[in-house]
């Protein structure tokens, strides 16, 4: 846990001190392929803590729905549609599923002391239910 | 934690995540600060802009008032007695020819267009389009045609109007028109078009500069009246 909290602090400050910047002809894509990464990073840590994470779903994850995010948003605009919507939403839900997982993990589970079932969550920690 | 190459995967995910949100961030806020700054200077004009026009037509219709009232005072005065009636008279004939009233008779329309050729000599610019000089060149023979009411796109030609060059456009009683220009003046039709059309005259000169002009007779046609102020500050009549 420490772990990832001193890397994003790392990867944060990274950010701030190099004079790079996005230019605003792609930020949209960006925001995109950063909602669908963020959802991932989620899903891999709700896969952590019920002990079903695996290293190759996760990185494809990540970087494949980044990828194919991002291709959606372009092809939207081509065809004079806000595709990118359809992304939004589903990794917006993804995360609140992730995230509710996660709740339950450790306000449920741990509390009973009861090891999280596999069934309960996949590989890349998406739950089946709600 | 179980695995060790999960944790590594995820740091390097997480610095890389942590990278990239930063740096949108960054991009999005400038690009945010970008945008208000320049629209608040443009809505800042826009609003001075805006009280300006209505402080402008609030005096117009100050200016449109104290007209009517002056036209009611004449109105009455013609009404009640035979001298009053030749100081009204006199005072329309006056108006007349200073411009500030509305007039009609037959007349003149001259239209005049900056020239249509490409420049391809390498000449200056300005040889191609319309000069102060050649609009005042035509109102002039107008005058010494005849001409007794005068206006240039629609502004009456009064004795205080100054007809010049300002950048692309000409500036006429202080407001600004752009080719083509329209004069129009009321006189003998017959009479001015002969003297505009004479030989080494106005139209022939200009048109060899490849300035495009037009004249059309009329046998009615209206000029409106000078509509800006007319208080005279330094010239004062001199009692008889």
């Amino acid at each position: 846990m420490i772990f990832i909290a001193v890397s994003l602090l790392i990867g944060i400050l990274i950010g701030v001190y190099i004079p790079l910047e996005i230019p605003k002809a792609y930020t949209l894509y960006t925001g995109v392929a950063l909602l669908a990464a963020i959802d991932s990073v989620f899903g891999g840590i709700n896969a952590q803590l019920h002990k079903t994470f695996n290293i190759k779903i996760f990185l494809s994850g990540f970087f494949g729905n980044a990828a194919i995010a991002a291709m959606i948003t372009y092809i939207g605009t081509r065809l004079g549609m806000d595709l990118y919507i359809a992304a939004v939403v589903v990794f917006g839900s993804r995360l609140f599923q992730n995230f509710a997982s996660m709740r339950r993990f450790w306000l449920i589970d741990r509390a009973k002391n009861v090891e999280a079932d596999k069934p309960k969550a996949g590989p890349d920690g998406h739950t089946k239910d709600k | 934690m179980n695995k060790k190459p999960g944790i590594f995967a995820l740091s390097v995910v997480c610095i890389l995540l942590g990278l990239v949100v930063t740096l949108q961030l960054k991009s999005i806020t400038k690009i945010n600060l970008r945008n208000d700054s320049q629209l608040l200077r443009a809505e800042q004009l826009q609003i001075e802009l805006k009280s300006e026009q209505e402080k402008n037509e609030a005096l117009y219709e100050q200016l449109i008032r104290y007209k009517d009232e002056i036209d009611s005072y004449r109105n009455s005065a013609t009404q009640t007695d035979g001298y009053a009636k030749v100081i009204a008279q006199s005072l329309i004939n006056a108006e007349l020819l200073a411009g500030i009233t509305d007039v009609r008779g037959q007349g003149v329309v001259v239209t005049m267009k900056d020239s249509a050729n490409i420049n391809t000599g390498g000449l200056s610019d300005s040889y191609f389009v319309i000069h102060d000089e050649d609009i005042q060149k035509v109102i002039n023979e107008l005058r010494s045609a005849g001409a007794e009411a005068i206006s240039l796109n629609g502004e009456r030609v009064v004795s205080t109007t100054a007809i010049r060059c300002v950048g692309s456009v000409v500036s006429v009683n202080d407001t600004k028109y752009s080719a083509p220009y329209v004069i129009r003046a009321i006189g003998n039709a017959e009479t001015i078009e002969n003297a505009l059309l004479m030989r080494q005259g106005v139209v022939d000169v200009l048109t060899q500069w490849g300035i495009e002009i037009d004249i059309k007779k009329e046998a009615d046609m209206i000029i409106h009246g000078y509509s800006g102020a007319t208080s005279p500050v330094y010239a004062q009549p001199v009692k008889k």
